[in-house]
């Protein structure tokens, strides 16, 4: 029970602030005082990540601008790189092999997938297309929770395993064995951020794609 | 002595599950992610062109095969750290 639950560090009015808490505030910290230092020293360096995510984006999604996407999915794909490799530093734990972390940022998607949605469709033009057949209403609801809740389970599950991988045989032989799986989880865990990204990026662009038959009436019209 | 604490049994039919439960769980989605890869192969090497493509249509569609094992690796963890159902016999 122990070993998959964070433990409580301190209560801060009548809030229990648990370990995962304290390594999400120093991951950040830590991606705040990178983004500074980089300003100041290395203009470059911050561009050339930008420039890329725009890129990751901008291929996965069949748009030709990523202006819009850029701000959530990049903090998105920042964010869980950085959170997923915090295991590697030894006091900390990563903040997503916490539940609740991962709920929190598929929660983000998941609205962040309605407001694109009614953004560039309108809110009666995105119901309708929603539910364009009618009887299909409920699969898709259903289909919208599963896969906000597989997005969660599935960073989650990796990151655990790496981690609960890493303890059992750190508490077997302590010295240089861990080491080949601990560069392995930390593989998984950046490759995780991609997908995690990936994901988001085709569900949001699920959600602002313009759908066959209006390209047909296009068409149409224009010939 | 043919009496049994409900604990004990309990905690062996967890283990025996968990062990069953995590060689099936993981066998079957191995074997599809290898066919899909077996595929993606191919396919680079018949159009060497479109690799970029297949390249991430390959990493997503691994991810989405991946999640059926990390449900199995999920349900057993529960299991063993967390039963719910141990606490029901005190």
């Amino acid at each position: 029970m122990d070993s998959i639950t964070p433990q409580v560090v301190f209560n801060l009015f009548g809030l229990p602030i648990k370990s995962t808490i304290i390594s999400t505030w120093i991951s950040m910290a830590l991606i705040i005082g990178a983004v500074i230092l980089m300003n100041v020293f290395k203009p470059g360096l911050a561009e050339l990540i930008v420039s890329f995510l725009s890129n990751l984006i901008s291929d996965i999604m069949n748009v030709d601008s990523p202006e819009p996407y850029l701000p959530l999915i990049g903090t998105l794909a920042i964010f869980i790189t950085i959170a997923n490799t915090a295991g590697i530093i030894p006091i900390l734990v990563s903040p997503t092999s916490d539940i609740n972390t991962t709920i929190a940022l598929s929660l983000v998607v998941f609205f962040a997938i309605y407001y694109y949605g009614v953004r560039s469709k309108g809110l009666f033009g995105y119901l309708r297309e929603l539910a364009s057949p009618i009887f299909l209403l409920p699969l898709e609801i259903v289909g919208q929770i599963s896969r906000t809740l597989s997005l969660s389970l599935r960073l989650f599950g990796n990151v655990l395993s790496g981690e609960l991988i890493g303890s059992i045989l750190l508490s077997l032989v302590p010295l240089f064995v861990p080491l080949p799986l601990m560069g392995l989880s930390m593989l998984i865990g950046i490759l995780q951020a991609y997908v995690f990204t990936a994901l988001a990026s085709v569900y949001v662009a699920s959600a602002i794609e313009i759908s066959d038959e209006k390209i047909i009436n296009k068409k149409g019209k224009n010939q | 002595m043919n009496e049994w604490d409900p604990q004990v049994l309990i905690t062996f039919f967890t283990i025996l599950i968990s062990g069953i439960g995590i060689v099936l769980g993981t066998i079957v989605p191995t074997i599809m992610q290898g066919r899909a890869v077996q595929k993606a192969l191919d396919g680079i090497a018949r159009q060497p062109e479109a690799k970029n493509d297949i390249r991430t249509t390959l990493l997503i569609a691994m991810a989405l095969l991946e999640s059926a094992a990390i449900y199995v690796l999920l349900v057993i963890l529960v299991l063993l750290f967390a039963n719910p159902l141990i606490d029901r016999f005190f």
